[in-house]
Order: structure tokens, then sequence, then C-alpha cells
């Protein structure tokens, strides 16, 4: 065979073979690290298997500026994203993303309708939750003299002297000041909702700012409590598990953690959307949230996926029934209206010390 | 090479499952190949897992922040460094977040600052309105290059221009440091025993803020913070020059006084670490010598303090007592009531003997607003009692306000003061006047 006969059947063997290809490929938006690890061994390869649908995984920062370039202007590259709740929610709003029928996703293996085996609050009308993590209290119980049992211990510096590591943001610092203030956890955001409430939050804030640590990745949060600089510190749960199996001697305390949800979901002028569909569904069923626990300390949305964890691990997940107790849900709608005021404020405060600085302008 | 051998099991896996489905779906005996293809699944993920628990266990720290973010394929396929648990919350923030640059190892800052006062026991003050000028143009140097620190003041003013402080630092590995160069003493409240622009008597009978060259060890430890101090003589090698900072004794006219060979120590102890309520105790002491320079002998000084500097919430309240002897071996016929000081471009004197008392109080008010960081206001109350020179006590009381929005930063004070320097003809000896006189001062200044 000639080069140009063999190079002529190359081309048109290709030409055949790509929109078949393209057909049986799908992009899904998520977030890096060991969280990316999880999905994958946990639903993503065995998609792949069980569907000859080829994922190709990109890595986002969040938001939904993204999005709605790509919606609006009718090309739309990514079929499924894994989203924070509140954006999931700001999107719906603006018509950005496809209604999701649940009554398409898979039962419980018990045969319970997904309806009923899904978390309060976990199906949206445009897509369906995967996962909860949550903001903690850690120590160190090894080197903390008395252990806190509350959150109300973490704003009390007399009875539990040490420095505080919080997280530069004012999410879930407001909600605890309020609680450590003697606010019904059931009644943080309408209280938030006025400016007195605000400021009380503040106010509360205030009486441990001069001994906060602040920081801005988990990673950071864990680094102040091995280095013993903070005696407690607030941090996402994961991180935890992670330093406690690097064997680190920390602890939870779960009193009024403050949970926030993942959300898959699919952008509406997309052109596979039925592969979509088909994957969240697939990504949502329960043995594939049950299979991904295993890598990572997270709650599972479906009851009968927690029931399929090993009760070692269920035990630290935010949704376990006794971490449950007091938690507080972060509410995503009113963080998604009011996050750039507040961080504003926030910002500010920070700048602003509260005792009287040991030099003035001199 | 885990890398790489992992990198190569998931491409070969993927495209032998990739060829493998095609036709499974197309075969009738579709439910026997899946059930083939997921037992096969399972067992790569198993191989997968123990390639990864082996190379977690050589690397069993997470990703240091230093490393860049990578790709998602290059993290995929690079298990090993996927041991860091991102949770939910967490992941929009570190994406966003752009990691804090390093500091630079020298910065440079400063201030201009402009005056304006109102005397009241003036005449032409009061006819005037006031004065305005110029008040100080001021450039700093910090810097830290393998825990070696530098810091340097340079200080131009109407009366003089001076090197405030320029001091060279070693950090130990436990935190303490020691310094050479000219730098504060460590005497009493630190930094300051006041709150306001004008400052307090110990300030101008150079009991606070007072800098010389020397060498100093510094150490904090758990609440005990303990410094330790010699000063070979002032800061400028020149007893002579009255353009300095802040007062020392100086020789001039028939008072040919210095201070040589200073010890000084101080220690001090945080009670309530920690709790947002500190509360500081400490006593500090100096020792040196005073040489005449007419007589060529040497005379003596010493004093000793004891303060509390307690910050609770938005309060402060310091207090401090101070005694000092001056002993210098003057030739006859000049006295030994006194010790000459020189500061500012001036010289002034001080009783030889006497005690310092200091009641300050102040509060930061808790602001909301857009425009103001800043607002703390406060009432600084000074005293000399006079043990020798014959005059009453010299007193200074300071109520005021420090005012701060982004570089501009103002002190708005209303200043009383009896027999106190710079008030009338008050001075820290002999002057006997009962009359309080005040002064308005507004010092408004760009701090970078």
């Amino acid at each position: 065979m000639s080069n140009l006969r063999r190079s002529t059947l190359l081309f048109l063997t290709a030409c055949l073979l790509l929109p078949a290809a393209a057909a049986d490929r799908l992009t899904v938006v998520s977030w890096g690290g060991a969280y990316v690890k999880s999905q994958m061994l946990g639903f993503i390869l065995p998609f792949e298997e069980a569907t000859g649908i080829q994922v190709d995984v990109l890595e986002y920062s969040g938001g939904i500026d993204e999005v709605r370039s790509q919606v609006r202007s009718w090309n739309v590259r990514w079929d499924v994203v894994d989203m924070e709740l509140f954006d999931a929610r700001r999107a719906c709003r603006e018509d950005l993303l496809v209604p999701f029928d649940h009554e398409t996703l898979p039962p419980a293996p018990d045969g319970t309708p997904a309806r009923e085996d899904f978390l309060e609050g976990s199906l949206l009308r445009c897509g369906v939750g995967n996962v909860i993590a949550a903001t903690v209290v850690a120590y160190d119980h090894e080197r903390i003299e008395q252990a806190p049992t509350r959150i109300e211990d973490f704003f009390d510096l007399q009875r539990f002297p040490g420095r505080r590591g919080l997280r530069r943001s004012p999410k879930v610092n407001l909600e605890w000041a309020l609680i450590a203030d003697g606010v019904p956890r059931e009644d943080v955001y309408r209280v938030l909702d006025t400016e007195e409430g605000v400021d009380r939050a503040f106010r509360v804030l205030s009486r441990i700012k001069p001994l906060v640590d602040w920081w801005r990745s988990g990673e950071e949060a864990i680094e102040l409590l091995e280095a013993g600089q903070v005696s407690m510190t607030s941090v996402f749960n994961g991180r935890v598990f992670d330093a406690v199996q690097r064997g680190e001697t920390f602890s939870i305390l779960w009193d009024h953690q403050v949970w926030f949800m993942d959300v898959w979901v699919m952008p509406r002028n997309g052109r596979r959307q039925e592969q979509a569909a088909e994957f969240i569904r697939f990504a949502t069923a329960t043995d594939s949230l049950a299979r991904q626990m295993q890598f990572i300390p997270y709650g599972p949305v479906r009851r009968s996926a927690l029931a399929q964890i090993e009760p070692d691990m269920r035990r630290q997940l935010p949704t376990a029934e006794e971490n449950m107790a007091t938690a507080i849900e972060g509410d995503a709608e009113w963080w998604a209206a009011n996050v750039d005021r507040l961080t504003e404020r926030f910002e500010r405060w920070l700048e602003r010390p509260v005792m009287v600085p040991r030099a003035l302008p001199n | 090479m885990t890398a790489s051998v992992v990198r190569g099991a998931i491409a070969v896996s993927l495209l032998a499952f990739a060829l493998a489905a095609a036709p499974a779906r197309a075969d009738t005996d579709e439910v026997a190949r899946l059930q083939q293809q997921l037992a096969a699944l399972e067992q790569r993920m198993a191989e997968l897992e123990r390639r990864l628990a082996r190379a977690e266990a050589r690397s069993d720290r997470p990703e240091p922040a230093s490393v860049p973010r990578r790709s998602f394929e290059d993290v995929l396929v690079d298990t090993a460094v996927l041991g860091v648990a991102v949770t939910g919350a967490e992941r929009i923030e570190e994406a966003r977040i752009q990691e804090a640059p390093e500091p630079e190892p020298i910065r440079f800052g400063g201030a201009l600052r402009f005056n304006h006062f109102f005397r009241e026991d003036v005449k032409d003050s009061r006819t005037r309105r006031g004065d305005s000028g110029f008040n100080l143009f001021r450039l700093n140097v910090d810097g830290e290059i393998r825990d070696i620190i530098l810091s340097a003041e340079y200080r131009y003013t109407p009366d003089m221009d001076v090197l405030r402080h320029g001091w060279i630092g070693y950090r130990f590995d436990d935190d303490s440091m020691f310094k050479l160069g000219i730098h504060r003493v460590p005497f009493g409240l630190l930094p300051f025993a006041s709150h306001n622009f004008w400052d307090g008597v110990p300030f101008y009978a150079g009991f606070a803020d007072n800098h010389d060259i020397g060498v100093a060890y510094e150490r904090r430890d758990g609440p005990w913070d303990f410094n330790l101090a010699f000063y070979k003589n002032e800061e400028l090698g020149s007893a002579g020059t009255l353009a300095r900072y802040a007062p020392d004794v100086v020789r001039e006219g028939e008072q040919q006084n210095e201070e040589i060979n200073r010890f000084n120590a101080r220690v001090a102890y945080t009670l309530g670490r920690e709790t947002g309520c500190e509360h500081e105790f400490g006593i500090s002491g100096q020792r040196a010598d005073l040489f005449n320079a007419t007589t060529s002998s040497r005379g003596s000084h010493w004093a000793a303090a004891g303060h509390l500097d307690s910050r609770c919430g938005r309060w402060n309240v310091q207090l401090q007592g101070v005694r000092y002897v001056y002993d210098p071996d003057n030739p006859e016929g000049v006295s030994n009531d006194m010790v000459r000081l020189g500061a500012f471009g001036t010289s002034f004197d001080l009783a030889a003997r006497g005690k310092l008392a200091v009641a300050n109080v102040a509060y930061n008010f808790d602001l909301t607003g857009r425009w103001l960081d800043q607002l703390v206001c406060y009432n600084n109350y000074s005293r000399l009692f006079k043990d020798v020179g014959g005059g009453r006590d010299s007193e200074l009381n300071t109520v005021g306000c420090g005012v701060g929005a982004g570089p501009l930063f103002a002190y708005v004070d209303l200043i009383f003061a009896r027999n106190m320097l710079f008030f009338g003809d008050g001075s820290m000896v002999d002057s006997d006047d009962d009359r309080w006189r005040g002064r308005f001062n507004i010092n408004l200044g760009y701090y970078w």
C-alpha cells in the first residue's frame, strides 16, 4: 500500500471515528486535591467503565461567571459542574442551569425512593446534592489543659486561655459569635439579618480578636495547631481527619459545626445533557457515594450511603447523628446575598485593633 | 518513579477499557462482560490503592504550600500528592487566594507631619489664633536577612536632623534577641509612657523613649519579659550636641557632666496573658557613672521604676513610679542640685534627685463606619516630685484623641502644664509657678 493510500485511509477512518468519540465524552468540572481523588475512585472511573463515556475532569475555582458566559454564548463546554450550594442557587435563579428531574434518580438498594433517601434540602430544582463538609473547632487533646465541650468555650478566654485560630472570612465566625452570645441556632440568620445582629456578632468576635491568628487555607489552620501557636482553631473537618491520619493528636469539637453542601448541576444549552444527567444519576447512587466516602470524610447526602460506611469513618462525618445534634446548616441563600457586604465590613474590622495599640504613630 | 508507574497503569487501563467497552455494548451477553470488567476494575483499583499507600508512606507530609498549583491531569496521575483532604467549604477560598508574597527583606517607611498649636498663655499666639508649621520628615529602614535584623530611623525637624535609632540585631532560635547600636533604653513602661503627641514628664526627664548607644539582650519566656542592656554613653558620641531626639545629660555651660557606662535591667510579668485582659507588672533599674569633664572625675546615677500596664478589652491603664538620683562630681561653685539635659536643639535642667509618677488611661473606640479606622482617646497625667532645687512639682496633663484614617493620623491634644518646660518660664528644677498653662495642639501626619 502506498503512503498516499495509507494516509487517505487513516484520514477517512479518523473522520468517521471523531464524532462518535465526541459523543462519548463528558466534561465534568470539579475541584482539586484529595476531593477529586475520592471522586475518581468513587464513581468517575466506574462510570466510564459502565457506560463507555470518557470523562474529562477540569478543575475550577468556583463562582458562576464562567457558566454564565458559556450559557449566554450558547458555547457550553462544561457538561456537569460540582458547585457550592450558594452558587448553585444563584445560577438556578439566573436560569443558567437545567432543572433536574429527581424522579429519575436511582432508589436506595432496599428500594427506598430517592426522594426519601436524600437528606432534606439536598434535592434542588436545578441540581442534586452530593457531599456535606463542615467547619468545626479542633484542638490538640495532648496539649490543651481543658478540652472545650461547647462552642461558647471557644470564645471564653478566661476559662480557656490561649490563642485562637479563625478563618479570615465572616462566614461561620459570625454564626458562632451569635451562638456564643446566646442566640439559638435556629435564629442565627434571622438575627444576622439586622444591623444590630451583625454589630452584636462583631462585638463578640472583638472579645477574642486580640488573640486570634487568622488563617486563609485549611492547611494553615492545621499548621497553627501543630506548632502549638493556638490552643483551638476553626478548621474544615477533612483537614483534621487528614492530620490525625498522620499521627497528630487532634480532636474535633462538633458542637455547632456549620455544614455546607456541594451540588451537581448541568449548565443550560449543553450538547450532552442526556449523558450529563446519566452521570449525575450514577455519581449520586448509593454505592457511588459510599465508595467515595472511603477516601474522604465527607457526609453523603443519601441515608442509604451513610449506612454502608464503616462505623469508624461514619463517626467522623459531619452527618453522623451525634455530630449533627447541634449543627448549623450554613445558609447558602443568605450568604449568597450578603457575602460581599459582610466581607467588606469584616476586612475593615480586621484592620482596626480592639486593644489600645502599644504604640501609636510617633 | 512511582508517578510514572501509576501514570502508565492508568493509561493502559483506560485504553484497555475503552477498547473493551464499545464491543461489549454491542454484544448480546452484555451483562456477563460488564461483570467481568467490573471485577477487573476492582482489581485495578486495589492495585492502585496499594501503590498509593506505598507512595504516601514515603511522603507522609501534605504538599507544601510553596508548591505551585498544578493542573488536574498532573494531580491525577501523580497520586503521591493526593494526601490532603480539601473539604467543600474551603476549596473555593483556597482556589481564589493568591499565595501571600514573601515579605521584602528590607522595607522602607516614613512620615511627613505638620503641626498647629494655640498657646493660651502667649498673647501673640492668641492674637494670631495659633501657629502652623512643618513638624517632621521621617525615614525608616527595617529588615531581616537570615536572622540578622536592621532598624534605623532618621528624622528631620525644624530644630534638628538626627538619627533617632539605628541598630543591628540577631534573633536566636528561642526568639530572644541581641541588639547593638542606638536603641531604646529598656526602662519602665515600654515602648512609650504616654499615648499623646506631646508626651509626658518622664520623656523630658530622660526616662521614657530614650535612645542610647550600647548592647542589649531581650528575651520573652511565657509571661516573663527580660531585658538586659549596657550603654557606653549617649547615642551621638558627643555629649555637647543638643540636637538629639530625646533628652540626655549634656555638657553645656558650667554643667559639664555626661552619662557613661550605664547598666539597665528590666523584668516584667504579664498576668492573664492570652485572656484578653492582660496586666503587665514590671520593675526596672539602671546604674551609671556621671563623668565630669571639668574635674575629670566620676559621679554616679541610679534610677528605679515600677510599672503596671493593663490592657483589658478596649481600655488601657498605665501606672508608673520612678525614683532617680544624679550625684555629679561638679567643681566648686557648680550646683549639684541639678543636671543639664539636652534635646531638640536646646538644653534645660532637671532636679538632680526626684520622683516621677505617671497615670494614663486610654480607650480605643469601636468604629464601624467606612472612613475612620482608629479613634483612641486618652488622658495622660505625669508629675515630677523634686527632692532638691526648691521648686514646685512639675505637672503635665494631656487630654486628647488620636484619629486614624488610612495613612493619615492626627493627634488632637489639649495640654495643661504647671512648672513645666516649654510652658511659660516653667522648669524641672526651681520654677515656682502655681498657674496651669494650656496649649491646644493638632498634629497631622501621613505615615507610610
